[in-house]
């Protein structure tokens, strides 16, 4: 999922504090699970920011809501006209919600409330970790599960570099050395010799490198196309 | 039901929240789809009297409001908190633990806690529907449907053959028991809606029944078990025999029945106790009972038995009468036979004697309370329908007799039972009638007692929670108490029933998921100490795991828990009226303090102006957000007061709490205000004065930092 983190509440000031009338817009699902910006952590944002506009004299009103999730179109349906009643909305989605809503707001701005982290895990309870980057061609079966994309500070493709040291990086010790797990864990699967194997270098057009990236899913949007076609036909008769 | 006007509004607001739904009782308790379990003593309640919701509002101090939810759905809710048989408590899951909740003491505080609040309500219920019912009998269901039938516009008028209403209630049970104003005031809440009552009035002797049935657009038969059964055995007939009904209307009723100085009572039910009792009271010293059953199979409730024993009445188990030997007229005692079965292999009534084993008890009365039956002679040449047995004629799914709106309820169609019980029975012939004169079906539309109960409690839950004693109630002494018919049962005072309210373990008044925001992310399942979430695709709360201690629905990043009673909303929403508007001129500061209600004192005790108290139900329940919000509404500091954790009702919270403090005090941090102005505390729950001098140190703090100007 992705893991977000809140803005530091000066930084969310400064983008607020001309506003008259802000909704806090929560999303209730990956940003909720790591405590940044789910309904709860909206109604804390909302508290701060009104009593941020008491301390500075300015008069303000900031509510809260939440939706399920801010990255289809459905969920914001119900909420849309309300939405229409502000004058910013600080949205806790993540990037991906931000830019999403705001392509739907007409006049009013979305701002972001949060920061977007990275793809990661609950490793336990408050500890979320990076486990992946997206890069648009998974390798993990030659890497034992491990992804030195995203958790090589360098990204090699063949390492470990000179950097490891003890099985940690030597950006910081408390960062794991990719690569130190790679080469146990795939001792433990009986596979070491695959690692002597060299990868060619990768062809990255597939990760950010190759411009924003689309998924479409020509079956399913064959078949959306068409429904919607036939839709405007019948409206165009009447 | 659309054109039924709903009657609540009278409610104080502050009450008007007690009632999860508005609408008189028939409409709320219309058969509707209950997905939620109710708790085991609301369950077992013969009108499912929502027990934890009331016993909450108590441990909170507000009185009014458990009187709101108790007289929501019984209209005799005086009189059962006096002589109900409490099946709330049998069935209370403390049972597994220590001692169930004294439910039934806990209404009787309610009730005589808020005598001038239910006077005050008291009005007249405007007659809208144009359309008149005839009640004959006053007892408990006989009440009960008046009640609902007056509450939904009807014109009521109620035949009682006794000088005063309520039936068995006023003209047999004794008043050590019940005491007469006690009655009154059930009868009286009644009586105000504006219904016409015709007491002295048998029906037989002083008007018809189709006098009655040709009067009214309906009428409800109420009749109860009016006439005491006797025995067929020899002597009986003659001086010095009586039956159980005719001596308790006599006692009711102030007139001394002759008793001589031995009285033998025949019988092991309840009624044969209040019989054997209220002869001591008479000043009889030597009573004694018979009765065909061992201790463990005697009919009567336990209490009652052990209280008479203590009263000095000997009980002979296990004989069954013979023959009432006389000597003249005068009789003498009582032959009786050895019992050697009471119930069949099949538990059904069929006792068995040894002739060979007989003895004699010498007395000078004997009363005979066997059992009581209808009296429904007057039925005779009616419409309605007697069967060969003497049992009205009627259908449990509409509550109609033979004759076509003529209706029945309580003991004379259901047979002998409790009072609430026939309170029941009152409420679904009262949605009968009704639904008759509108001419609408009935079957499959009367309310339904039956509900599913929350299972027992878990044996690893049963071992987290702490051991808390039933308090005890305090009695007349026996050798007192056998002089008058007074009520010997003391009433608990406010600190005996806020300790014992906050025993209740809130069972079906926990944790509920809206499965709408749960995003399944396991943070309830991982906090909980009781392990009641188990999240698959949603969240699940198990309400038999569920304590109700909240732990979990701060904690909740999608607010997607809520509590089914005192949910945090109800406080956090309150706090700007708490707090009022803060004097910008004020000497000293203003603290919220978020005290735990569990603890006895905690709402008793005063505190300065300045500090105003929000009783939770456990502070596992107080959030980041509640703090923030009375900051944000002008505190100069706000303050958690935990009781300490040796008397905490649950388990494990205590970090959970000083960790959102701690969260709290890096939020305010950040909008520079001073960290401090946020504090955990600790109060010895044992002392009341702790919580006064804990929340007097934090605002000296306060006070020191200085008073927020903005």
């Amino acid at each position: 999922m992705i893991i977000g983190s809140q803005k530091p509440i000066d930084e969310i000031w400064s983008m607020v504090k001309d506003f008259k009338k802000v909704l806090v817009f929560a999303c209730n699902t990956c940003v909720a699970i790591c405590h940044a910006g789910g309904e709860k952590e909206a109604e804390t944002i909302a508290t701060l920011l009104r009593m941020r506009a008491g301390q500075e004299g300015k008069s303000m009103e900031v509510n809260f809501a939440s939706v399920v999730r801010h990255c289809e179109p459905e969920y914001f349906e119900p909420v849309m006209e309300e939405l229409q009643k502000y004058d910013l909305i600080l949205s806790t989605a993540c990037g991906v919600g931000v830019n999403f809503l705001s392509d739907r707001t007409g006049k009013i701005p979305v701002y972001p409330g949060i920061n977007t982290s990275f793809y990661g895990a609950v490793e336990s309870p408050g500890n979320f970790v990076e486990l992946c980057a997206g890069c648009g061609n998974c390798i993990l079966h030659l890497t034992g599960g491990i992804c030195p994309i995203a958790r090589c500070s360098k990204t090699l493709m063949n390492g470990p570099c000179g950097g490891t040291n003890k099985g940690k990086c030597e950006i910081s010790p408390d960062v794991d050395c990719a690569w130190y797990l790679i080469v146990e864990r795939m001792k433990k699967l009986g596979n070491l010799e695959k690692l002597a194997e060299i990868q060619p270098p990768r062809n990255w057009s597939t990760s950010r490198d190759g411009g924003p990236r689309r998924v479409s899913l020509e079956h399913i949007r064959a078949y959306e196309e068409q429904e919607e076609l036939k839709s405007e036909t019948a409206g165009g008769k009447k | 039901m659309s054109d039924v006007i709903s009657k609540d509004e009278e409610h104080e607001m502050s009450a008007d929240s007690a009632v999860e739904k508005k609408g008189t009782h028939l409409e709320r308790m219309a058969p509707v789809k209950d997905s939620r379990p109710y708790s085991p003593c609301r369950a077992a309640c013969p009108v499912n009297t929502d027990v934890q919701a009331y016993v909450g509002f108590i441990a909170q101090g507000r009185y009014n409001e458990a009187f709101e939810v108790i007289r929501s759905v019984n209209p005799i809710a005086s009189v059962c908190s006096m002589i109900c048989h409490h099946p709330c408590e049998q069935s209370c899951r403390r049972c597994n633990v220590d001692e169930p909740l004294a439910v039934r003491p806990l209404k009787r505080f309610v009730l005589e806690s808020t005598t001038e609040y239910r006077r005050n309500k008291r009005k007249l219920v405007e007659k809208t529907k144009g359309k008149s019912i005839g009640i004959v009998g006053s007892g408990p269901s006989g009440l009960t449907a008046a009640n609902d039938l007056a509450d939904l516009g009807y014109q009521v008028s109620i035949y009682e053959r006794h000088p005063v209403l309520g039936g068995m209630l006023a003209s047999a049970i004794p008043p050590y028991r019940l005491p007469r104003k006690t009655l009154q005031e059930d009868i009286d809440d009644v009586i105000s809606k504006g219904i016409e009552v015709r007491t002295g009035c048998e029906i037989g002797r002083d008007i018809t029944i189709s006098d009655i049935i040709s009067k009214h657009d309906a009428v409800l038969l109420a009749l109860g078990l009016s006439q005491s059964r006797s025995l067929n055995i020899p002597g009986v007939d003659g001086p010095g025999v009586l039956l159980a009904i005719p001596f308790l209307e006599d006692v009711a009723f102030g007139r001394k029945p002759a008793l001589g100085g031995r009285v033998l009572v025949i019988g092991g039910g309840n009624v044969a106790m209040d019989v054997a009792r209220s002869a001591r009271r008479l000043g009889v010293n030597n009573v004694e009972m018979i009765c065909l059953e061992s201790a463990e199979e005697m009919p009567a409730w336990k209490w009652e038995v052990d209280e008479a024993v203590e009263e000095g009445i000997s009980i002979h188990h296990r004989w069954g009468p013979k023959a009432v030997s006389r000597e003249g007229d005068k009789v003498k005692g009582l032959e009786v036979v050895k019992v050697t079965q009471v119930f069949d292999t099949n538990g059904r009534f069929s006792p068995a004697f040894d002739n060979n084993q007989t003895k004699f008890i010498e007395a000078d009365t004997i009363i005979i309370t066997i059992g009581q039956m209808a009296n429904v002679s007057f039925l005779k040449d009616s419409p309605v329908q007697v069967d060969e047995r003497g049992r009205v004629v009627w259908d449990p799914k509409t509550h109609m007799s033979s004759a076509r709106g003529v209706f029945c309820s309580g003991e004379v169609v259901t047979g002998p039972g409790s009072a609430i019980a026939a309170a029941a029975s009152g409420h679904r012939s009262a949605m009968a009638i009704h639904l008759y004169l509108q001419g609408e079906n009935i079957e499959g539309r009367l309310p339904s007692y039956e509900k599913e109960k929350i299972p027992q409690l878990p044996s690893e839950v049963v071992e987290r929670i702490t051991k808390e004693p039933r308090m005890k109630i305090k009695h007349l002494p026996p050798e007192t108490r056998c002089s008058s018919f007074t009520a010997f049962e003391f009433n608990y005072d406010e600190e005996e029933a806020l300790k014992e309210a906050g025993r209740c373990r809130g069972c079906g008044g926990g944790a509920v998921v809206d499965t709408k925001k749960c995003m399944a992310c396991l943070t309830c399942q991982r906090v909980c100490p009781y392990g009641a979430p188990v999240v698959t695709s949603v969240s699940e709360i198990r309400p038999e795991y569920c304590q109700a201690c909240g732990l979990c629905a701060p904690e909740c990043p999608g607010e997607a828990i809520s509590m089914v009673s005192y949910d945090v909303r109800e406080f956090r929403d309150a706090l700007p009226s708490v707090i009022g508007s803060v004097d910008p001129k004020r000497q000293d500061p203003v603290i919220v303090a978020f005290l735990c209600s569990h603890h006895v004192g905690v709402l008793g005790f005063s505190l300065p102006e300045n500090i105003r108290k929000v009783a939770v139900h456990c502070t596992s329940r107080i959030d980041v957000n509640d703090l923030l919000k009375a900051l944000e509404c002008g505190a100069d500091g706000v303050a958690v007061v935990r009781c300490s954790s040796a008397t905490c009702k649950y388990k494990g919270i205590e970090n959970r709490v000083k960790a959102r403090v701690e969260r709290t005090k890096q939020l305010v941090s950040m909008l520079g205000m001073e960290a401090g102005r946020v504090g955990i505390l600790t109060a010895d729950s044992n002392d009341v004065a702790s919580y006064s001098s804990v929340c007097e140190e934090f605002a000296n703090g306060i006070r020191q930092m200085g008073l927020r100007t903005r």
